[in-house]
């Protein structure tokens, strides 16, 4: 096997299985390694990737995908992906097929009435976390509020919302 | 559209196919701008086709979050496990990563020539403006859904003032936190 390709393994698979909390924990340590340790990117080059990966839809760990993508293109891309997710999801199926089966139970009950008030606290401290992290401005804040009605209020499709949003913004560009 | 017509009752989960479990997702993971996929999962999954209901939703988003892995991808295992077991989780994930995987390896070729254009980054500012919207929307239901029980609502501000205010990291507030919210609910009654 490449070298390169199995050492994109030995960086990812071990923080895919400690990325407890999710993907922002480990970046520090794929910035490191990938720039410090391994010489593969320059700071920059990093920070560009990470603002591409923070950007585009789904998890930012996807930075591994555009890591493995610079080094040995799209056989990278691909080794990294698995890398990167085939560890943590393997630890996640195996842990929650007995969480799964425990359904009706009564212990199962009291768990999900005390995990739901913690959720909550959890998904708008995740909220405001995202707004913080990309500098929001007074429209970032307003285009949250108007979406938020809109999602909550009505069924209109997402990707129609996500348009008009994308459309205002290129007019308040030229404007 | 794969929208599941039958009447899902508490004891009769609803046969999904897995083409519907990996469209699903497929559809999610392309809007999933500014951190709102476990927003859309919940209205495809909860609220739109009745997979499951709040509670279970709400609580395999928590663990989700807590285990390791990306917040997204552990959200499609778990839908795709609680539907359709292993092999449901595995159709799960490749339907929220394939596309993402896509989006970014083009965003990352086009990047050299977008980023000079200030309209980039102010375009995609608002799109995942927009996506935080969703957020606040699903946390505003699943708040609507707690208990009413003072003890419910002490929890949820604590975890959002130490993890959202006092940036702690989720994992230890979590493991202290959730512990004590089970225990209480456990007592009750």
């Amino acid at each position: 096997m490449d070298n390169i390709l199995l050492r994109l393994i030995l960086l990812f698979a071990p923080l895919s299985a400690l990325s407890f909390g999710g993907g922002q924990t480990i970046i520090a340590d794929i910035q490191h390694q990938s720039v410090s340790t391994y010489h593969w990117l320059s700071g920059q080059e990093f920070a560009d990737l990470f603002a591409i990966s923070r950007v585009s839809p789904g998890p930012t760990t996807l930075i591994s995908t555009l890591i493995g993508w610079h080094l040995e293109g799209i056989v990278g891309a691909i080794i990294a992906t698995l890398a990167m997710y085939i560890p943590s999801s393997t630890i996640f199926v195996t842990v929650t097929l007995f969480w799964h089966k425990s359904e009706g139970t009564r212990w199962r009950r009291a768990i999900e009435r005390g995990l739901a008030p913690v959720a909550v606290g959890l998904i708008f401290a995740g909220a405001v976390a995202v707004m913080e992290s990309m500098h929001a401005t007074a429209l970032a804040w307003i285009t949250t509020a108007i979406s938020a009605c809109v999602v909550n209020f009505t069924k209109l499709n997402p990707y129609i919302l996500m348009s008009a949003v994308a459309l205002v913004y290129v007019a308040a560009f030229y404007a | 559209m794969s929208t599941i017509e039958e009447s899902a009752t508490a004891s009769a989960t609803p046969k999904v196919s897995l083409r519907d479990i990996f469209t699903t997702f497929v559809r999610i993971s392309v809007m999933s701008f500014g951190g709102s996929t476990a927003a859309w999962t919940y209205r495809a999954v909860v609220e739109d086709r009745k997979w499951m209901d709040n509670d279970a939703f709400v609580a395999g988003m928590t663990l989700s979050q807590v285990m390791p892995g990306a917040n997204p991808v552990n959200v499609s295992l778990y839908v795709g496990q609680r539907l359709r077991g292993t092999i449901g989780a595995l159709v799960g994930a490749l339907g929220m990563i394939t596309p993402a995987f896509a989006v970014v390896l083009v965003l990352a070729i086009l990047y050299t020539g977008l980023s000079g254009y200030p309209l980039t980054h102010f375009l995609l500012l608002g799109i995942a403006a927009a996506g935080v919207g969703a957020t606040f929307s699903m946390g505003a239901k699943v708040a609507a859904r707690i208990e009413r029980k003072l003890i419910r609502y002490v929890f949820a501000i604590i975890a959002f003032v130490a993890v959202g205010v006092l940036h702690w990291p989720t994992v230890p507030v979590v493991l202290v936190l959730v512990p004590l919210s089970i225990l209480c609910a456990a007592m009750e009654k």
